[in-house]
């Protein structure tokens, strides 16, 4: 009975291993070399927005939680401050995560020393209408830049308006409502709340 | 002798890239071209990643052929695409992390493609290593080329741009071009395939 179950499966066994570790060995060269794309990825979109700073530190080893719109909890990953060269603080950036129209909207959400102003966000990942919702990924995309300089508080959507005027009206993209809306959303959920659990750590 | 293997190694080659192109003449493995045909650059990736994963996958089914039991075929076939595929997206992520994320789940899902597990049930499983690695890049670049081809139409309507250099000057930077943003949808995809798919039939034709 074994002897005819290894006759048939022997190949599968054997190729399984061989298979599993090959595919170990490029897991164990190539994932540094991942987690260091995405940091980078992080600090490249971040130091866009953060003028000046050199790198970008991890605040704190303690994950900071904070409440979804829905009322789930939700981990703020990679809160870090920019300091440049003289280890100043130049401002504050941390990922966002929201759903849009057709998957989840991930975001670099970057804001001055003082958590007062946004200084922008960046797109880490996300899967919008091309033409339409992918416009956020577009950093020079005029609904893009309408968020540098916006007071750091609750945001608010209007489908008219002028994209110049720096205020907390965030005017939409026309045609992507949608997504424009869960930008603002992912806004009012991170800002207000990692505002607080900054002042709570007394770092702000 | 020498000369019927050239023969039929160059007939491989070229069945691949048009007698029985992949997309055009098979219509396999069509959820990579509908799906990341909205840039030349991605498509390229694709054809890329296709190309590296069939070749690997035709050399390990083409040493292993005689050694496959009817049974377990489908699944060591499934099993040496999986790792090859995996192998691609890791470097990708590595290499290429803006490709990665712009083509997302869409190179996971090679193992699915039924080009590749076509190939190695019709012709690596049966044939040597050479004529499966010609067969491979020959099916490769024809799946590149097709996608190529369907990318540089929807790119050039939807942004006015080929591989970032421009050749429609689009209103949006003061052109003349309104870019035509169904081509970038899924809608543009099916329209633009079908209607390349009514060429090629054309020439088909005309041929015979």
């Amino acid at each position: 009975m074994i002897k005819n179950f290894i006759e048939k499966s022997w190949l599968l066994i054997v190729a399984s291993l061989v298979f599993g570790l090959l595919l170990a060995g490029t897991n164990e060269k190539l994932g540094p070399m991942i987690k260091k794309q995405q940091a980078l990825k992080f600090s490249k979109l971040a130091g866009n927005m953060i003028e000046g700073a050199d790198k970008f530190e991890i605040v704190s080893e303690e994950p900071v939680k904070i409440k979804s719109a829905k009322g789930k909890d939700i981990e703020v990953k990679s809160l870090k401050k920019g300091v440049d060269k003289d280890g100043k603080i130049l401002g504050w950036a941390f990922e966002a995560v929201g759903s849009g129209f057709a998957d989840k909207i991930k975001l670099v959400i970057a804001v001055d020393a003082k958590f007062e102003t946004i200084k922008g966000f960046g797109v880490l990942l996300s899967n919008e209408t091309p033409g339409f919702g992918d416009k956020i990924g577009k950093p020079d995309h005029k609904f893009v830049t309408q968020f540098a300089g916006t007071p750091a508080e609750d945001l608010t959507l209007s489908k008219i308006g002028d994209y110049g005027k720096v205020d907390t009206e965030i005017v939409a993209i026309s045609g992507a409502t949608i997504t424009s809306n869960a930008v603002v959303s992912i806004f009012n959920t991170y800002i207000g709340q990692v505002k607080a659990a900054l002042k709570e750590k007394g770092l702000l | 002798m020498a000369s019927d293997k050239k023969i039929s190694l160059g007939n491989t080659f070229f069945a691949g890239i048009w007698k029985e192109n992949p997309v055009f003449a098979l219509l396999l493995g069509m959820c990579p071209t509908l799906a990341v045909t909205t840039t030349v650059g991605a498509a390229l990736t694709m054809g890329a990643s296709v190309i590296f994963v069939l070749i690997c996958s035709n050399i390990v089914i083409s040493m292993m052929r005689n050694l496959l039991k009817p049974h377990l075929r489908i699944l060591m076939f499934t099993l040496t695409i999986s790792t090859f595929v995996t192998i691609a997206d890791l470097s990708l992520k590595a290499f290429l992390p803006d490709m990665s994320t712009k083509l997302g789940p869409f190179i996971p899902l090679i193992i699915v493609n039924c080009l590749i597990i076509c190939r190695a049930e019709a012709c690596a499983s049966k044939n040597g290593i050479v004529i499966s690695i010609v067969d491979a890049i020959g099916n490769g670049l024809g799946f590149t080329l097709a996608l190529s081809i369907l990318a540089a139409i929807r790119e050039l309507l939807s942004t006015g741009e080929i591989l970032g250099f421009t050749i429609l000057a689009n209103t949006e930077t003061g052109g003349w071009y309104t870019p035509w943003a169904g081509m970038a949808m899924p809608v543009g995809a099916f329209v633009t395939l079908g209607l390349l798919l009514g060429v090629v039939n054309l020439i088909n034709k005309k041929k015979a």
